[in-house]
């Protein structure tokens, strides 16, 4: 067993040595494809989260009347933060309320001084998990005493979900897409390796080899390139990663969401099983038609 | 299917009478090994052309045969048949005693290794040496590493290339290259050896040279099939000859001669 696996794998390296250019070109285009690969998840992670944030900033604001009992609005404002769909509830003064628009409108200030009593209505600030919900908090607020009105932004949060949904499912469309293309050059580049070795396949079929023993150095051959090319994908990304980063940190700066500490891990653990993954795959297709009737 | 039976590995004395078999009188009870039986072998591709028509051939052990007929009369069609790269569409091979219809895919490289084969385009790896063209027989059938070389030695020595074996193929002469792959044929001690228009691309010399080494390998014991075109050859040595056209045996005697007509 370990002299078969010894002399698979020395098998392999021999294969690979002596037919270099093949190998270089089936390696190279591993590398591209896994570089292209890695570069649209890193594209869609951060895509995600963006739309993450996007759903984070949705908010049922409910407006509380001036004659609300604080007893009432306390009891509510638990309730809404024990509901499931609630990640976090915010309560807004009447006092705040006028902060905060004076804070936005200055110019406004005399005009709001005038005026006899703050007219702003306090208000519960309501934001959900996921913005599909949005109908049913905001209809659970209206039946409830405190509550004045909700503002109503049904048709915007209905756009933004189609939208949110459209972009998802065409990133993970175009990934699956990409994903297909880079299989298919690459089972068949190593193809392409198997084909120019099809006289020595013949002669080990003519003098007796076992299909394990015609099998196996191919296997590990396309798993070797696979190898080699996740390693030269992963050392490309390494290097480019400050530029990369930079790019993506200017990107997050604008929107406030913390960058997966651990994106950078999950591509090179994708690119290194794709790359090992297809590469045996890609051998493993190749051969079968060279073996035992 | 009588005759099926008859001619495996243990035949008993009611063999059919074989032709060919040299120094053993019809009548008296034989215990000779057949190495390979063909019984009403028929072979369409899947193409539907008809390569092989109810085809009857018995070959015992020790025999030496020439296949003869004229392009596309099926003669690589036979060999293929018999190292099970194709199967028979009707009728029965054996080797060595085995259906090979029936045979598992995991016992085909077994029976294989006990043909040796060779063929007009000597089928040598370019950038290995003649030992090690002659040690991948042995190296990708799995013997033990230590075991390789003094086998190779061995034939080598069969074959005369001792001095050249570390030459690469592209160094050497045509008919070096066919004893090379002569000699890699032979790592196995085939029971059965097989050239498919051995010396096609040689000159009638080393053509000869060829044939001598054929000889040989068949005087230690091994039974030999070749097919051929070369009428020269064949006239010259007296051996058995089965004749076929377009996919049927149209002839089959011992020391015969061959007349082309195509
Ligand atoms: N794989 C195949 N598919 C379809 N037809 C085939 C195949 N191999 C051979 N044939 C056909 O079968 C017939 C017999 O071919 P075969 O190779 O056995 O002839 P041959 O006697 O060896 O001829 P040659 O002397 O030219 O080598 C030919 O007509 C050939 O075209
Ligand atoms: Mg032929």
């Amino acid at each position: 067993m370990i002299a078969f696996v010894a002399f698979s794998l020395r098998r392999a390296w021999q294969g690979l040595w002596h037919n270099r250019l093949m190998s270089v070109a089936a390696t190279a285009t591993m590398v591209l494809m896994l570089a292209l690969l890695s570069g649209l998840i890193i594209l869609l992670t951060g895509l995600d989260a963006t739309l993450k944030y996007v759903e984070q900033e949705v908010q049922v604001v409910a407006y509380l009347k001036d004659s609300a009992n604080p007893q009432d609005v306390n009891l509510l404002e638990t309730a809404l933060g024990q509901m499931p769909q609630v990640t976090e509830v915010s309560y807004v003064s009447k006092d705040q309320a006028l902060t905060d628009f004076l804070g936005r409108h200055p110019d406004e200030a005399e005009v709001v001084n005038s005026l006899p009593t703050n007219p702003l209505p306090a208000s519960l600030q309501i934001n959900l998990r996921d913005p599909n919900d949005y109908l049913d908090v905001a209809a659970y607020l209206r039946n409830q005493p405190p509550v004045d009105r909700v503002l109503n932004i049904k048709q915007t949060v209905d756009q933004m979900v189609t939208v949110i949904g459209i972009l998802r499912a065409g990133g993970i469309g175009v990934l699956v897409v990409v994903g297909l293309i880079v299989l298919f050059i690459i089972v068949n580049t190593i193809r392409l390796a198997v084909v120019s070795r099809a006289d020595e396949i013949e002669i080990m079929r003519l003098v007796g080899a076992s299909d394990a023993f015609i099998r196996w150095p191919f296997i590990f051959e396309g798993a070797l390139v696979g190898l080699f090319g996740a390693l030269i994908t992963i050392a490309v990304l390494w290097l480019g990663q400050g530029p990369i980063t930079t790019v993506m940190a200017d990107y997050f700066k604008v929107l406030p969401v913390e960058a997966s500490a651990t994106v950078g891990r999950d591509v090179a653990l994708v690119v290194l099983g794709t790359g090992v993954g297809i590469g045996v795959l890609g051998s493993y297709l190749s051969i079968r038609s060279y073996l035992i009737r | 299917m009588a005759m099926v039976s008859a001619v495996s590995s243990d035949s008993g004395p009611s063999q059919p009478r074989l032709p060919g078999t040299p120094g053993k009188p019809a009548g008296k009870p034989v215990r000779s090994r057949v190495v390979l039986a063909m019984e009403g072998v028929t072979k369409s591709y899947p193409n539907g052309k008809v390569a092989l028509r109810g085809v009857d051939l018995v070959v015992p052990e020790g025999d030496f045969v020439f296949l003869v007929g004229p392009s596309g009369a099926g003669k690589s069609t036979i060999i293929k048949l018999l190292i099970r790269d194709e199967m028979a569409t009707k009728g029965v091979v054996l080797l060595d005693g085995r259906d090979l219809a029936r045979l598992k895919r995991k016992e085909v490289p077994r029976i294989r290794r006990k043909i040796g084969i060779v063929f007009q385009d000597f089928k040598l790896l370019p950038h290995k040496s003649v030992r090690e063209n002659v040690a991948f027989a042995l190296e990708v059938t799995g013997a033990p590493r230590r075991s390789i070389g003094p086998v190779v030695d061995r034939v080598l020595r069969v074959v005369g290339l001792t001095g050249q074996a570390d030459q690469l193929p592209g160094q050497l002469s045509g008919g070096e290259q066919q004893r090379t792959a002569i000699a890699r044929a032979l790592v196995h001690n085939p029971r059965l050896f097989i050239a498919d228009e051995p010396t096609g691309n040689l000159d009638p010399l080393i053509s000869w040279e060829i044939i001598q080494l054929l000889l040989r390998i068949n005087e230690l014991g091994v039974t030999v099939l070749m097919a051929t075109h070369n009428a020269e050859v064949v006239t010259a040595l007296r051996k058995r000859v089965v004749a076929l056209e377009d996919g049927r045996v149209v002839r089959d005697q011992t020391e015969a001669a061959y007349h082309r007509e195509d």
